[in-house]
C-alpha cells in the first residue's frame, strides 16, 4: 500500500458507508452507525498515516505527496488529450486533513449519543420531526412525575439516514481537501452543499427546517455559479485546472497581465474575484451570510461539522489554496480583506443580541471566518491557515458542547412535560455547571479559545498572529476592525457562558438537566485537548519569554506550501497588548454585565436592529425573493409564455379558421358549388326539362318525328354528298 | 305492258295512304291497318320490280312472301298487344296510351 | 449470423416496426401479452445497439456500419443508413429509453394493443432519423415520428390532450415544411440526396452557379433558414418552445419520457448533423442570435419552471432549461468553429443531450409514479410525503440532483463542459446563463420541498387515498437510469471518448 494509493482511498470509506446504509442497512440502527463510525475511523486512520508521512518529507511544498494524476475527461484537440485529476498532499492539505479527520471522527461518534442510541422509540415520533420522548414505566432514577410514568428522550426515527448523509458529507470534504485540481475541489464542494441541504432539512416535516435548507442551498449556489464561471475562465486561460500547473511562474505571469475586460481587472483578478464569490457564499460572508444562522435548524452535529468545522472552512480553504492566484491582483485582495473584516465585525455585533445558544455560535462562526478571510486579504497566509485549524477545533467543540447543553435541557423539558420552554434559549438555562460538569469545563475551554484567552488556548495564538500581521504590515483599518470584533467576540462568549452555566438555574427545566452520555462527552474532551494544545505548534519566534522555546513548526511547515516562503512578521508589542486587552477585557466585561441579568427583558443589548440581524433577511426577501417569484410567475410564465408567445400561436388557429371559413363561404360555396356545380346541374336540368317535351309517350308522334328526321337526314345527305 | 312507273306510283300512293293512316288514326287497330297497308305496298313494289326486272330470279317473290309472313306475325303480335293494353286501360285510342310519357 | 452482422442497423431500425405489425395480429384483450411482447421486442434493438457500440471503432472518422439500398433512383435518393459517434450515442439513448418507457407503460390498461403498436412505430421513426444518411430518408423518418406521438398524447393523455396534441403536431409539422422544401432544393441542386456525398461536395460547390435563377449563396441561405426553423421548433429553441410544456404535461408518462428523452434530441441532432457541417458560414453569422435564444431558454425556462404549481409542467420547463445548454454549446461552436473551446463546448452539448435524456426521462417517470397514486399533479396538494414513500423520495432526490447538475452526477460534467467551452467564446451569454443555473436549483428544490418535505398532508396517509410505496417494476425502470447517471458522473470517459472523437474529426 503506497502512500499515493492510501491518499486515494481516504475518501472512500465514508461514501461506501453512505451507499451501504442507504441501500442495505437502513433498518438496522446499530449496524448503520457501526458502519458509519467505522468508516470515519478508517478515514481517520488513513489521514493520520498520511499526515505522519507528510511530516517526514523535506520541503513538502516542493515535493508534495500525490503521484501521477489519472485521465478523466477526454477533451480537446487531439484524441489523446485528457483532463486529468489527481490527489495532492502538500503542507496545507496535510494540516487541513489532520483537523478534518479528527473533527469528522469526533462528530460521528458524538452523533451516536446525540440521536439517543439505545433509547426506546418515541410515543408519537414521526420520521421528519425531531424525537419527542418516550414514556417508560416507572423504574426511573429520579422522582417520577405525578402521573406515575417517566418520559425519556427517544431515539431519532431517521437514525440511519443521518449517518448515511454525514458519510456522504465526509466523502465530499475529503475529496475537496485531497484534490490536486479545482474541478474535483468543486465536486467535493458541491457534494457538501448537497449534504448541507439534506442535513439542515433533516427534520423535513418542520417548515422552518425545510425552508432553511432551501435557503442554504440557494444562497450558496449563488456563490457557486460565480465560482463555476471563475473555474471555466481559469481553465480557458490557463489550459489547466491542476494547482501545480496553475501556480507555475509563467502561467501566473500570463494571468496577471492579460486584461479581463471587466472593471479593469487582470484575468487573475477577475478569476480570483469570481472564485472568491464562491467563498462568500460557502463561508457565509457578507452579503451571502443569511443562510448560516437558519442552518441551525439542523441537528447539532450537523451544525458542528458542516457549519463550523468543515464545510464553511472549505470556502476559506479554497481561497487559501488559490492564494498565489488571488494575491496577484491588489483590487481583488482589497475586496477580500474588506469583506472579511466587515463580516467579522458585522456578525459579532449581531451575536451579542442572540438568545439561542446555537445562533450565537453561528454568528460567531461567520465572524471568525471573516477573520480568516481578512487575514488572507492582507496577505497573512500562515496566520489564516493557523486560525482555520484552531477555529475548526474549538468551534466544533463549542457546537458539540451546545448540543450537549440542549440535550441536557431537553431532558429537563421531558421531565417537567412543559414543552413550551425552548431548550435552546439561554435565558431558560443557568447554573448548568453543576449539572453538566464535563460539558461546562470543555465549553469553557472552547469559549476561552474563541475569545483568545492568552497562552493556554489555541485561539489566542492564531488570532494574535492575524492581528500582529495586520498591524505589522500597516493595515490599520483591518487591524482596528478585527480588534473590535475580537473584543465583541470575547464579550458575547462570556455572555453565553455566564447565562448558560454560571449563576443559578432560571427554570425548572434547567434544574433537571443532566450530563450527557460518554459518546457525547468524550469527543468534547478530545476536542478540548486540541483547543488547548494546538496553539503551541505555532508560537512566534520573537514572542516574549515563550518564543523560541519551541520552534514555530507551523509557520515553517505551512509556509512551505507557497513557492516563496512567507516571512514571519516582525514582532511588535502593540498587537500583543491589544490582543490581551480585547480578550481579557471582553471576557471580564461580559461576566460583569451578565452575571446579574436574568431575563431577556433585562438585557439591554437586545436592540431590535441587532436582534433582527439588521433586517437583512427581510430586505433580501423583499428585494430578491419575492420579486424573483413574481418575475418568474407573472412576467415569464403568465405574460411572456402564455400571453405573448402562446398568444401569437393562438392567433394562427383562429386566423386559419377564419381564412378557411372565408374561403369556404365566399369562394367555395358560391363559386365552385353554386355557380359551377349547381349551375351546370341546373342548366342540364333546364335543358332536360325542355327536351323531355319530346317524350309524349304517343307513338304516332314518335313516328312522325322519326319520319321528319329521316327526311331531314336524307335531304342533308343528298345535298352534301350527292350534290 | 303498263310502264313500271304506274306500279311504283301506285305503291307509293298506297304507302303514303298507309303512312297517313298510321300517323293520324286514333284507333290503334286502325294504325295496324295502316301498317298493313304500308307493308302491302312494299309487296306490290317488290312484285313489280320482279316482273319488270329479271323474271327468272326468284328473289322478288321470295322477298314478298317473307314480307307476308312478317306482316302476319307482326299483326298477330300487334293485335295481341292492343288487346292486352285494352284489357288494362280499357281504351284503344293511341293517344291515350302514353304511359311512356316523361 | 452473417445476415445480422451485415444488417445491424436495418435490424435495429425495423424490428420495432415489424413487432408492431405482429402485435396487430395478436388476439385482442391480452394486455399482459402485449406488455411483455412489446418489452421483449424493444429489448432486441437495445441489445443490437450494444453490439454496435462495442464494435464501434471510435478512432475512425466517418460513418460505420453503413448500409445502402436502392430506393428512389429516379430522384437520386437511396436508403442509406450509417452511424458515427454522434448518432450512435443517440441510437443508444433511444434504444435504452424505449424499453424503460414500455416497462413504465405496464400500468396502461386501456387499448393496450394500439398503444404498444404506436410506441414501436415511434421507436422506428426516431431511430431512422438518427441513422439516416440520406436527406429524404431523414425527412421521412422525421415525420414518421410525429404521428404516433400525436396519437399517444391524444388518446392516452390528460385533460387538455386535444389542444396539446394538436399544438405539438401542427407546430412541429409547420416547422418542417421548410425542411422538406429545402431538402428538395438540395436534391435538385446536387442530383442526389446522399449526406455523405453532400458533405464532400458541398463546399466545393461553385458559388457562381445558379439554381432556378438564384445564385448558390442565396440558395444556401434559404436552405439554412428552412433547416434552422425546423430544428429550432423541435429542440425547442426559445421562443418556439411553448408546445413543449403542453405536450409534455398532457402526454402519458411513457410518452413524456420519450418526448423529453429522445424527441427533443432530434432537433439538436439536426443542428449538429446538418446545419453546422453544411452551413458553417451562415451558422457563424447567426450564432450570436442563437446564443441569445439559448440563454433565453436557459434563464426563462428556469424562471418559468420555478413559477409552476403543476409538477409535470415544472419538469417540462426544466427540459427547456437543459436543452438551452445544448443550444448554447452549439451556438458557441458555430461561432468559433474549429477552436479547442468549440470542441469542448460541443462535447458538452452532445453529452448534455445524452444526460438530459436520462435525467428527464427519470423525472417524468417519477412524476408519473406519484400521479398514478394521487391522480393530481398539483404541487400544493402533496406535502410531506417523505415518510410515506421513503424509497420514492430517495430516488426523487437523486434524480433531481442529476437534473440540477450536482457534481458527481452526469449533469455536472456536461454543463461544466458547455460553460467551459462557451465562456471564452460568448462570455456575456454564459454569465447570464448562470442565472438560469441558479434558478434551476430553485425550482428543483421547490419541487422536492412541495412533494416530500413539510408537514405531512394527512389526506394521503390514511384510507383509500393512502399512498403506496414505489413498487419493484417502477424501481426497475429507474435503476438503469440512476446507474448510468452515477456512472457518467463519476467516470464519463467511456461515452465522452466516443463523442470527443467524432467532434474532433467532424468539426
Amino acid at each position: 500500500m503506497t502512500t499515493e494509493l492510501l491518499i486515494w482511498l481516504i475518501p472512500l470509506p465514508p461514501v461506501l458507508a453512505f451507499f451501504l446504509i442507504v441501500l442495505l442497512t437502513n433498518k438496522n440502527k446499530a449496524l448503520s452507525h457501526t458502519i458509519a463510525v467505522g468508516a470515519a475511523l478508517l478515514s481517520w486512520l488513513g489521514s493520520m498515516i498520511v499526515f505522519v508521512q507528510a511530516l517526514g518529507v523535506e520541503h513538502l511544498g516542493e515535493h508534495p505527496l500525490g503521484g501521477e494524476p489519472i485521465n478523466w475527461l477526454p477533451l480537446g484537440e487531439s484524441v489523446d488529450t485528457y483532463f486529468k485529476i489527481g490527489v495532492l498532499v502538500d503542507p496545507l492539505s496535510a494540516v487541513t486533513l489532520f483537523f478534518v479527520a479528527w473533527t469528522v471522527l469526533m462528530i460521528f461518534l458524538y452523533s451516536v449519543g446525540y440521536h439517543n442510541f439505545g433509547q426506546p422509540e418515541g410515543d408519537h415520533d414521526h420520521p421528519g420531526l425531531p424525537p419527542h420522548g418516550a414514556t417508560v414505566e416507572e423504574h426511573g432514577h429520579q422522582r417520577s412525575s405525578p402521573v406515575g410514568k417517566h418520559v425519556v428522550p427517544s431515539i431519532e426515527p431517521m437514525y440511519s439516514r443521518f449517518f448515511a448523509f454525514i458519510g456522504l458529507f465526509a466523502f465530499g470534504m475529503f475529496v475537496l481537501v485531497l484534490s490536486d485540481n479545482l474541478l474535483t475541489l468543486f465536486v467535493g464542494w458541491e457534494i457538501m452543499g448537497l449534504c448541507s441541504y439534506l442535513l439542515i432539512g433533516f427534520w423535513y416535516a418542520k417548515p422552518s427546517a425545510r425552508d432553511a435548507a432551501i435557503k442554504a442551498f440557494i444562497t450558496t449556489r449563488i456563490g457557486d455559479v460565480f465560482m463555476l464561471l471563475g473555474i471555466a475562465y481559469l481553465y480557458s486561460r490557463a489550459g489547466t485546472l491542476t494547482f501545480s500547473e496553475i501556480f507555475a511562474e509563467e502561467t501566473l505571469h500570463t494571468l496577471a497581465t492579460i486584461p479581463s475586460g471587466v472593471l479593469g481587472l487582470s484575468a487573475a483578478g477577475l478569476i480570483g474575484l469570481l472564485l472568491f464569490i464562491g467563498t462568500i457564499g460557502k463561508s457565509a460572508q457578507f452579503p451571502l451570510h443569511v443562510w448560516l444562522p437558519d442552518a441551525m435548524e439542523g441537528p447539532t452535529p450537523v451544525s458542528a461539522m458542516i457549519h463550523a468545522a468543515t464545510m464553511v472552512s472549505a470556502g476559506v480553504y479554497m481561497v487559501i489554496r488559490m492564494f498565489p492566484l488571488i494575491s496577484l491582483d491588489p483590487t481583488t485582495m482589497a475586496v477580500v480583506a474588506f469583506i472579511g473584516a466587515f463580516t467579522a465585525l458585522f456578525a459579532a455585533t449581531i451575536a451579542v443580541a442572540q438568545n439561542d445558544i446555537k445562533r450565537v455560535l453561528a454568528y460567531s462562526t461567520i465572524s471568525q471566518l471573516g477573520f480568516m478571510i481578512a487575514a488572507l486579504g492582507i496577505g497573512a497566509y500562515v496566520a489564516a491557515v493557523f486560525h482555520l485549524v484552531t477555529h475548526a477545533f474549538f468551534k466544533a467543540l463549542l457546537f458539540l458542547g451546545s448540543g450537549s447543553v440542549i440535550h441536557g435541557m431537553e431532558h429537563g423539558v421531558l421531565h417537567t412535560g412543559n414543552h413550551k420552554v425552548d431548550p435552546q434559549d439561554m435565558f431558560n438555562m443557568g447554573g448548568l455547571r453543576r449539572k453538566m460538569p464535563i460539558t461546562f469545563w470543555t465549553f469553557l475551554i472552547g469559549g476561552f479559545a474563541l475569545s483568545g484567552f492568552p497562552i493556554i488556548t489555541a485561539g489566542f495564538w492564531s488570532k494574535d498572529e492575524i492581528l500582529a500581521d495586520a498591524f505589522g504590515h500597516g493595515h490599520t483599518a483591518v487591524f482596528v476592525t478585527l480588534a473590535v470584533a475580537a473584543f465583541l467576540t470575547a464579550f458575547y462568549t462570556m455572555r453565553q457562558i455566564t447565562l448558560t452555566f454560571l449563576g443559578e438555574a432560571r427554570t425548572k427545566e434547567a434544574e433537571h438537566a443532566q450530563e450527557t452520555p460518554w459518546t457525547m462527552t468524550l469527543p468534547l474532551v478530545i476536542l478540548a485537548f486540541f483547543a488547548v494544545t494546538y496553539g503551541w505548534v505555532g508560537i512566534p519566534e520573537h514572542f516574549p519569554a515563550l518564543g523560541g522555546l519551541v520552534p514555530n513548526w507551523f509557520h515553517e511547515f505551512v509556509g512551505g506550501t507557497l513557492a516563496e516562503h512567507p516571512e514571519a512578521v516582525e514582532f511588535s508589542v502593540w498587537p500583543l497588548l491589544t490582543s490581551l486587552f480585547v480578550a481579557l477585557g471582553g471576557l471580564t466585561f461580559g461576566w460583569l454585565v451578565y452575571r446579574n441579568v436574568n431575563s431577556a427583558a433585562e438585557d439591554r443589548l437586545q436592540i431590535p436592529v441587532l436582534k433582527n440581524k439588521y433586517y437583512f433577511d427581510e430586505i433580501y426577501d423583499r428585494v430578491f425573493v419575492k420579486p424573483a417569484y413574481w418575475f418568474a410567475e407573472t412576467v415569464i410564465y403568465k405574460f411572456m409564455d402564455q400571453s405573448v408567445i402562446d398568444g401569437i400561436l393562438h392567433i394562427f388557429g383562429p386566423v386559419t379558421d377564419r381564412l378557411g371559413s372565408a374561403i369556404r363561404n365566399y369562394f367555395d360555396l358560391p363559386v365552385i358549388n353554386r355557380f359551377f356545380g349547381d349551375g351546370s346541374a341546373n342548366v342540364t336540368y333546364w335543358f332536360g326539362g325542355k327536351l323531355r317535351a319530346v317524350q309524349t309517350g304517343r307513338i304516332q308522334q314518335y313516328l312522325m318525328l322519326a319520319l321528319v328526321v329521316f327526311i331531314g337526314i336524307g335531304a342533308a345527305l343528298y345535298f352534301f354528298l350527292l350534290a | 305492258m303498263v310502264p313500271l312507273s304506274w306500279y311504283l306510283i301506285f305503291a307509293a300512293a298506297l304507302f303514303s295512304i298507309g303512312l297517313f293512316g298510321v300517323l293520324s288514326r286514333r284507333n290503334a287497330v286502325a294504325i295496324l291497318l295502316g301498317i298493313e297497308l304500308m307493308l302491302n305496298s312494299v309487296n306490290i313494289n317488290l312484285a313489280a320490280f320482279w316482273r319488270y326486272g329479271d323474271v327468272l330470279q326468284m328473289t322478288g317473290q321470295v322477298f314478298a312472301i317473307i314480307v307476308f309472313a312478317v306482316a302476319a306475325a307482326e299483326v298477330a303480335v300487334g293485335l295481341a298487344l292492343v288487346i292486352s293494353v285494352y284489357r288494362r286501360r280499357n281504351t284503344v285510342v293511341a293517344d291515350e296510351i302514353n304511359m311512356m310519357k316523361w | 449470423m452473417n445476415f445480422i452482422d451485415t444488417h445491424l442497423l436495418s435490424l435495429i431500425l425495423f424490428v420495432p416496426a415489424l413487432a408492431a405489425v405482429i402485435i396487430l395480429f395478436l388476439p385482442n384483450g391480452e394486455n399482459k401479452l402485449f406488455h411483455w411482447f412489446t418489452l421483449g421486442a424493444s429489448l432486441i434493438p437495445f441489445v443490437l445497439s450494444l453490439v454496435v457500440w462495442f464494435r464501434f471503432d471510435a478512432t475512425q472518422s466517418g460513418f460505420q456500419f453503413e448500409e445502402a439500398y436502392v430506393w428512389y433512383e429516379a430522384i437520386g435518393s437511396s436508403f442509406h443508413l450509417g452511424v458515427d459517434g454522434l448518432s450512435l450515442t443517440m441510437v443508444l439513448l433511444t434504444t435504452l429509453l424505449t424499453p424503460l418507457a414500455i416497462l413504465a407503460s405496464f400500468s396502461i390498461s386501456d387499448r393496450v394493443k394500439a398503444y404498444m403498436m404506436l410506441f414501436l412505430f415511434l421507436e422506428t421513426g426516431m431511430l431512422g432519423v438518427f441513422m439516416a444518411l440520406d436527406l429524404l430518408i431523414f425527412f421521412v423518418f422525421w415525420e414518421v415520428g410525429l404521428v404516433p406521438m400525436f396519437f399517444l398524447i391524444n388518446q392516452w393523455g390528460s385533460a387538455n390532450r386535444n389542444y396539446a396534441s394538436m399544438k405539438f403536431l401542427i407546430y412541429t409539422m409547420g416547422g418542417s415544411l421548410g425542411l422538406l422544401l429545402a431538402i428538395q432544393m438540395l436534391g435538385v441542386l446536387f442530383g442526389h440526396f446522399d449526406l455523405v456525398r453532400l458533405y464532400e461536395g458541398w463546399n466545393s460547390l461553385d458559388p457562381t452557379k445558379t439554381l432556378l435563377g438564384l445564385p448558390v449563396s442565396t440558395v444556401k441561405a434559404i436552405a439554412f433558414w428552412a433547416f434552422t426553423i425546423a430544428f429550432a421548433v423541435k429542440v425547442p429553441v426559445w421562443p418556439f418552445h411553448t408546445w413543449l410544456p403542453d405536450a409534455h404535461t398532457e402526454a402519458p408518462t411513457a410518452g413524456s419520457m420519450i418526448l423529453a428523452g429522445v424527441l427533443l434530441k432530434l432537433g439538436a441532432y439536426g443542428f449538429l448533423r446538418l446545419i453546422l457541417p453544411l452551413y458553417p458560414n451562415e451558422a457563424r453569422i447567426f450564432a450570436g442570435a442563437l446564443a441569445v435564444l439559448a440563454t433565453a431558454a436557459i434563464v426563462f425556462g428556469a424562471f418559468a419552471a420555478y413559477a409552476q404549481t403543476d409538477f409535470k409542467r415544472l419538469v417540462a420547463y426544466s427540459s427547456v432549461n437543459h436543452m438551452g445548454f445544448v443550444v448554447l454549446g452549439i451556438a458557441a461552436a458555430a461561432f468559433a468553429a474549429g477552436t479547442n473551446d468549440a470542441t469542448i463546448a460541443l462535447n458538452g452539448a452532445i453529452l448534455q443531450m445524452f444526460n438530459h435524456g436520462l435525467s428527464a426521462a427519470g423525472m417524468f417517470f417519477l412524476v408519473g409514479v406519484i400521479y398514478e397514486r394521487t391522480h393530481t399533479r398539483d404541487l400544493g396538494k402533496f406535502g410531506g410525503l417523505f415518510p410515506l414513500v421513503p424509497v420514492y423520495g430517495g430516488i426523487l432526490i437523486f434524480t433531481s440532483m442529476a437534473s440540477l447538475g450536482l457534481p458527481g452526477l452526469n449533469g455536472f460534467v456536461s454543463e461544466f463542459l458547455v460553460v467551459r467551452g462557451s465562456w471564452p467564446i460568448l462570455p456575456v451569454y454564459t454569465a447570464v446563463a448562470m442565472l438560469g443555473l441558479l434558478f434551476t436549483g430553485a425550482y428543483i428544490l421547490k419541487g422536492i420541498k412541495m412533494v416530500l418535505h413539510g408537514p405531512l398532508n394527512e389526506h394521503w396517509a390514511h384510507g383509500e387515498h393512502k399512498l403506496t410505496e414505489i413498487n419493484t417494476r417502477e424501481i426497475l425502470v429507474m435503476v438503469p437510469l440512476m446507474a448510468l447517471i452515477l456512472w457518467i458522473g463519476i467516470w464519463p470517459a467511456w461515452i465522452l471518448n466516443v463523442i470527443n472523437n467524432v467532434v474532433v474529426t467532424l468539426f
